[in-house]
């Protein structure tokens, strides 16, 4: 699945075109994570920092931010969107609560196994430097998971594409995987965890 | 995208340049050319061609057939292409050295080397800008740093195509007069444009992305790049069109070189800035030994500004423009076409070895297969002997120039057995050198074709 992004003329807005449809018709504006408690989706969408509104629309969704700088929220929303729709839950109720967290913890155990990716130029592992945006599991083990690579055109690009597919395919329970390649937004420095940060002694929380 | 492809031949043009370097450093050392010559003597040109074609020209062909693709994220548009390119550049270059040999007396048998050797390194230039070009061409909208390759591309043709007419007047074939004009006064259009517009202008695009890649830095895209891209096209042009137009039309050449000099300074000057934001805006902060010479690199090219300054001043003495070319030629080009040799073959050895086993096993980091503290010395060793040789022209000091280019030979050996070393993964901890599935490169192809 591909996400489109689209900068709004209030730079705290940023809208998401998921290419499906959202609430179908209509809009609803959701302010706090009470009101959220009627969307599993915007539920997710207020778990991240930074998060501080979500408006749901016929085929897109609107995020309200209140801090932090959107390259660095960019790559969470777009994780949450992805697994969303990927888990198949409902955009207004959440009647499947039992089988979302089995495949919550299928998706984390994907993440861990990721962990033995290495980028080979700076020679850490592929989750901690933040290459990996998103990992989506279906109910049938169907994995999609989207990364991007430090530098657009990197030689290592398939190698690392086909790497993390083949790590995931080798986790129990996981049926099918695919690997989607993005580069919205860029990978930045500030992107990777503190432990990489700390690895590569990065102090700033900046991009560049 | 996403699948940019391993150039096959990159090793073996890398492995070519290496041996054309050593072999040039081993002349200078043996006292063959100058400053035993004139700078325009056969024995001269034997030595300048062996170190510009064949060290810094397959060098950077072989680089720009792997990074080109890097740089506008599409692949080659030929990857049959650099085998022939090779065959035709590498069979070029040795005619020419023997018809330069032959005009200084040292060959007597009576071949037609030049005009052959002419056709031949066009043939071999003509492919690989057609290759290039192509690969170009189809990722327009360029990034700024490709822009650089391409106007350097430009200075490629400029210089081919004037050696092809120095070669065809100096065997005999050519003999109209504006030729015979351009033969006698254009020496320095020919080095302008092949130093400065090929070399320096890609070089220079290829850093930006390299530096960036390496050091986890901004990439260029500001006013700044834009201006130094467009001072280098205006250089150029200026240099190659306006000295061919002063030639023929009997006015001052120096005039129009020196005109093309100013933006030439322009274009230095904002590219250093450039770089130096990218050194202090990096986010690694412990930077990698090829990024550390390439600091070294650098620092010879401010050199040379200063120094070709100081020799117009003088009023271009052979020894200051020996010096200053010298110190272009073996300083800020070889010396940061070794540095990221270092890094460049070890990463590529990496992605031919291990990218095939990524996530199925564990794999070292590509700074695994190198020993940094074993190839320190010898880059120091190079610059070093290589800043004492320019001093060393810019008096006079023939000997001492011999010894500086045998321990710059030295170093070389040095280095190239770093690269072999990396190549072979002796760096490699025997646990983790060879996974199941992993096979061990060869030392002069890449033998996998996907990356």
């Amino acid at each position: 699945m591909f996400i489109q992004t689209e900068a709004q003329p209030n730079l705290a807005k940023m809208k998401f075109l998921p290419g499906q449809s959202v609430l179908g018709e209509g809009t609803l504006e959701l302010h706090d994570r009470a009101e959220a408690a009627r969307s599993p989706l915007a539920a997710h969408l207020f778990e991240i920092q930074g998060v501080a509104g979500v408006q749901l629309g016929s085929d897109f969704i609107i995020v309200t931010k209140n801090g932090g700088e959107w390259p660095h929220l960019k790559p969470a929303i777009l994780g949450t969107i992805m697994q969303h729709f990927m888990s198949g839950a409902p955009i207004l109720t959440a009647p499947a609560t039992a089988a979302q967290g089995d495949e919550g913890e299928l998706a984390e155990t994907i993440r861990n196994a990721l962990r033995q990716v290495i980028d080979p130029e700076l020679g850490y592992n592929i989750v901690d430097l933040g290459l990996v945006y998103g990992v989506a599991v279906t109910a049938d083990g169907a994995a999609t998971i989207a990364m991007t690579t430090t530098t657009r055109g990197c030689p290592a690009t398939s190698y690392l594409q086909e790497g993390s597919g083949e790590a995931a395919r080798a986790v129990a329970g996981v049926t099918d995987v695919e690997v989607v390649l993005t580069y919205d937004p860029p990978w930045q420095p500030g992107m990777m965890n503190d432990e990489a940060k700390q690895h590569f002694g990065i102090v700033d929380e900046g991009g560049w | 995208m996403p699948g940019v492809t391993l150039s096959r031949w990159t090793m073996s043009y890398f492995a070519a340049a290496l041996a054309a370097l050593l072999g040039a450093e081993l002349l200078m050392a043996a006292g063959f050319g100058y400053p035993r010559a004139g700078l325009q003597d056969p024995d001269t040109l034997v030595l300048v061609h062996l170190a510009a074609i064949g060290w810094l020209s397959l060098l950077m062909c072989g680089a720009l057939f792997q990074f080109v693709p890097v740089l506008v994220a599409k692949p080659l548009y030929s990857n049959t292409l650099p085998l022939p390119t090779l065959i035709a550049l590498v069979g070029g270059l040795a005619l020419l050295l023997a018809g330069f040999l032959r005009l200084g007396g040292h060959l007597t048998i009576n071949v037609p080397f030049l005009p052959v050797a002419g056709g031949l390194l066009v043939i071999g230039f003509g492919l690989a800008i057609w290759n290039l070009g192509r690969t170009l061409w189809q990722a327009r909208p360029l990034p700024l740093p490709a822009r650089f390759v391409l106007v350097g591309l430009f200075g490629l043709a400029a210089t081919v195509l004037l050696g092809l007419v120095f070669a065809l007047v100096l065997g005999g074939t050519l003999s109209l007069a504006h030729f015979t004009e351009v033969t006698a006064l254009g020496v320095p259009i020919h080095a302008v444009a092949g130093l400065g517009g090929w070399l320096t202008l890609c070089a220079m695009g290829v850093s930006y992305r390299l530096l960036a890649m390496f050091m986890l830095a901004p990439e260029p895209g500001t006013t700044r790049t834009r201006i130094a891209l467009h001072c280098g096209t205006a250089a150029l042009a200026l240099a190659v069109l306006g000295g061919l137009a002063a030639i023929c039309l009997d006015f001052s050449r120096n005039l129009a070189l020196a005109l093309a000099g100013v933006p030439a300074l322009g274009a230095l000057g904002f590219y250093g800035a450039d770089i130096a934001h990218m050194y202090r805006a990096r986010k690694r902060r412990r930077i990698e030994l090829n990024s550390r010479m390439a600091i070294l690199a650098l620092a010879s090219l401010a050199a040379s500004v200063l120094l070709t300054l100081a020799a117009i001043g003088l009023g271009l003495p052979d020894s200051a423009v020996a010096a200053s070319v010298f110190l272009v030629a073996f300083g800020w080009l070889s010396g940061l076409g070794l540095a990221k040799l270092y890094k460049i073959v070890a990463f590529l050895t990496w992605l031919e070895c291990y990218g095939p086993v990524l996530g199925k096993a564990p794999t070292p980091r590509v700074q695994d297969l190198v020993t940094e503290d074993r190839a320190r010395q010898w880059f120091w060793l190079y610059f070093a002997a290589m800043w004492c040789g320019t001093l060393a022209l810019l008096f006079d000091a023939g000997l001492i120039f011999r010894v500086t280019a045998a321990a710059m030979a030295l170093a070389t050996i040095g280095i190239a057995a770093q690269l072999v070393r990396s190549r072979r993964l002796v760096n490699v901890k025997s646990e983790m050198r060879l996974p199941a599935g992993a096979s061990r490169p060869r030392l002069l192809l890449c033998t996998s074709s996907r990356a």
